[in-house]
């Protein structure tokens, strides 16, 4: 079970890292010409507005997914790290705990700046929680993707 | 003040308040409960398990959404609709919060 649920886990972070990867892009390089685009430039033109929900949504499920498996993780997986002596990945990994509670606080305000018409400041500040929470996701992503290269599925 | 009106007022003090509540949660393990995965067992406040290890990481974010709840319904309840705020706090408090933390968990990254 536990496999099944961090390979579910796994997948939803992925579809989390490019929605909001995809933001991120979109509000620091938005494209401002219109005309034929190439891959990156309809990589920078989608519209970001769209992506809010689906992220808070995935943020969440993931969190709580992950958060469940990290019951198992702390009595197995967490064990191997220490043995081993894997202390950057094992760091890595208690980073990606306390950025992920962090993220859940940024979750209300970021989607208010999302939905707001906004002054200048809010604009900044719709850019600053975008790209922290971008930070966060990616962050959790690869210390997770690095702590199961190392403890493996199963084993 | 509408609803509408006090959300940003209650996002954005939620947001700082539970990030520096979480940060000083974690420094100081004032967890709100306690989870033993070994056995299944929860315990209100920074408990021990009776066996295994004790996980506070739920605890933690508890004590910190409650802190960040409190605070952010206050606010959003105060004169002069939010105008004496500023809404970088909602991710600056975060940011400070961040680095602290790796500040705390520098000793893994040095070894």
């Amino acid at each position: 079970m536990w496999i099944t649920l961090v390979i579910v886990h796994g997948l939803l972070a992925f579809l989390l890292l490019g929605a909001v990867t995809h933001q991120v892009v979109s509000v620091w390089a938005p494209v401002r010409a219109a005309g034929p685009r190439n891959f990156v430039g309809r990589f920078r033109a989608v519209g970001s507005a769209n992506y809010v929900n689906a992220v808070i949504v995935l943020y969440l499920v993931t969190a709580i997914l992950g958060s469940f498996i990290y019951t198992d993780y702390r009595i197995t997986a967490r064990l191997t790290l220490e043995q081993g002596h894997f202390w950057k990945s094992f760091g890595a990994f208690e980073l990606k705990e306390h950025l992920i509670a962090i993220g859940l606080a940024l979750l209300p305000a970021y989607w208010y700046f999302w939905q707001a018409s906004l002054t200048p400041g809010d604009v900044r500040t719709r850019k600053a929680l975008t790209t922290l929470l971008a930070f966060i996701v990616w962050w959790a992503f690869l210390a997770g993707h690095v702590v199961n290269n190392i403890r493996g599925l199963g084993t | 003040m509408t609803v509408r009106s006090r959300f940003p007022v209650f996002a954005v003090t939620f947001a700082a308040v539970y990030a520096a509540v979480y940060y000083f949660a974690v420094a100081n393990n004032w967890a709100l409960f306690s989870y033993g995965p070994a056995v299944g067992e929860w315990t209100i406040l920074n408990h021990p398990a009776s066996d295994g290890p004790t996980m506070f990481w739920y605890g933690w974010i508890g004590t910190a959404a409650l802190a960040g709840v409190a605070a952010g319904l206050i606010a959003s309840w105060l004169p002069g609709n939010g105008r004496w705020l500023w809404s970088g706090l909602a991710w600056l408090v975060p940011l400070c919060a961040i680095g602290a933390i790796v500040h705390m968990l520098r000793g893994y990254f040095l070894r």
